[in-house]
């Protein structure tokens, strides 16, 4: 079925990614963190000892499940297109600059659109940021951004990533190798396989519906096309609803127990660094996740980038801390960014203008 | 509702060649728009030049003088 030769079928997938959303959420992802690309990286990068932040470590099916979704439906619909060679170590910085982004944010696009369904209203600040540096990296289009193109490899080349997904998915089922949190986020999650079901059918869905969220803010800037947007509105729709009907719609800024924290500039500047950084790269977290599926290797070290990034988020104390209530006292601790994840947000944003200045053509052709 | 109409699509191998099309065709006054690469020839998100049928021949002649490298040349229909 083709799920994006109109706007009601946009609208379709948009909803069954909701409905995934909302199911991981009920039967046991943390609150207001149904699917978070970056959230869900960084939990898998924890689980294979890249960092040692014990509260966030676990194999995160939902990751494997979006990878081998996408693989499994572009080979049986023949789109399937093992391609490379667009400028890989710069996709590889901006894959680190995505996840440090959003793990100052605390999450990624996809997440931000959840937490904006809660009535988390730190979201919505954030979405200011974030149409913002789509827009940034919309201009660097116009002077001719480009990472070069990429070319035809050998088909085995596109295989790698979803065969070595599918290696970290066997290691979570059937040894102890891999950490696992005990307490924290990492600890709250799904069953194994709903989570696993729940990426496979996102990850189709994804793919055939080509959904992005830096992509549709691109294109309703750069082309007023509103199509894309309607897969995240339908999502959108979807969760509101489902937060509504469970009691976990709660309008606010500082409200313990939904991960976020205040501190409006970081949270604009964050997600300012993930779009910025999404239209460089071609596309939001989820989408680098669902084009490695489909073959590109260019996504597919996007994607490793984005696992050293969240490992180096940990490692270094970049990542922001979410308001809780202290068990004790009963007060809310505003959750904060520390002040190294300050430095490395300017940083990133920093390093999104020199790859845009410096991979811009001359047009005198 | 808008209507779909057959149109002539061509798409590229980078955004930055979508871009220089855009470009060459508002200087040569040559009638067209970006558009998004329609879903039925690609699952790539690239950007693609839409434009009238009639305007082909055009179309071929600024991208050779331009050196713009076309991924393709498709008629499909379009949403206007």
């Amino acid at each position: 079925m083709n799920l994006s030769d109109s706007k009601k079928k946009l609208a379709l997938a948009g909803i069954i990614c909701g409905l995934v959303a909302a199911c991981l959420a009920y039967f046991g992802n943390p609150a207001n963190m149904a699917f978070c690309i970056a959230c869900f990286i960084r939990d898998t990068a924890g689980a294979l000892g890249l960092h040692s932040t014990e509260t966030v470590q676990y194999a995160r099916p939902e990751i494997m499940g979006l990878v081998l979704g996408a693989f499994i439906i572009s080979v049986a619909t023949k789109e399937y297109r093992s391609t490379a060679g667009s400028s890989p170590m710069i996709r590889f910085v901006l894959g680190m600059i995505l996840t440090i982004g959003a793990l100052v944010f605390l999450g990624c696009p996809l997440r931000m659109v959840i937490r904006m369904s809660a009535g988390d209203l730190n979201a919505w600040v954030a979405l200011v940021g974030f149409i913002l540096g789509v827009g940034t990296g919309g201009i660097a289009l116009k002077k001719g951004f480009s990472l070069g193109r990429a070319h035809e490899t050998s088909r085995m080349n596109g295989y790698v990533l979803p065969v070595l997904m599918a290696g970290i998915l066997v290691l979570a089922l059937a040894t102890t190798l891999l950490k696992s949190s005990e307490s924290g986020p990492g600890s709250m999650h799904a069953p194994i396989l709903l989570s696993l079901i729940g990426g496979l059918i996102f990850g189709a869905a994804a793919q055939r519906s080509r959904m992005c969220f830096g992509g549709s803010v691109r294109n309703v800037i750069m082309m007023r096309n509103f199509d894309l947007l309607t897969v995240i509105g339908a999502l959108f729709v979807v969760m509101l609803i489902f937060n509504i009907a469970t009691g976990r719609f709660t309008v606010g800024f500082d409200t313990p127990g939904v991960i976020a924290h205040s501190e409006h500039l970081w949270n604009i500047l964050g997600m300012y660094a993930v779009g910025f950084a999404a239209v460089l790269a071609g596309g939001c977290p989820l989408r680098q996740l669902i084009l490695a599926g489909q073959g590109s290797s260019d996504s597919a070290v996007t994607v490793l980038g984005m696992f050293a990034g969240a490992a180096l988020a940990h490692n270094f104390g970049l990542a922001a801390s979410a308001t809780a209530l202290n068990a004790e006292t009963q007060e809310v601790v505003a959750g904060s960014v520390p002040v190294q994840g300050k430095a490395a947000v300017i940083i990133c944003i920093a390093v999104c203008f020199l790859i845009a200045f410096l991979n811009t053509k001359n047009e005198e052709k | 509702m808008r209507e779909k109409e057959l149109r002539l699509v061509v798409t590229f191998h980078t955004t930055a060649d979508a871009m220089a099309m855009e470009k060459a065709c508002r200087t040569m006054e040559i009638p067209g728009r970006l558009i998004p690469v329609p879903r039925s020839i690609s699952a790539g998100c690239g950007l693609a030049w839409c434009a009238p049928l009639t305007a082909e021949e055009d179309i071929r002649a600024v991208m050779e003088a331009r050196g713009i490298g076309p991924e393709g040349l498709y008629e499909c229909m379009v949403r206007m």
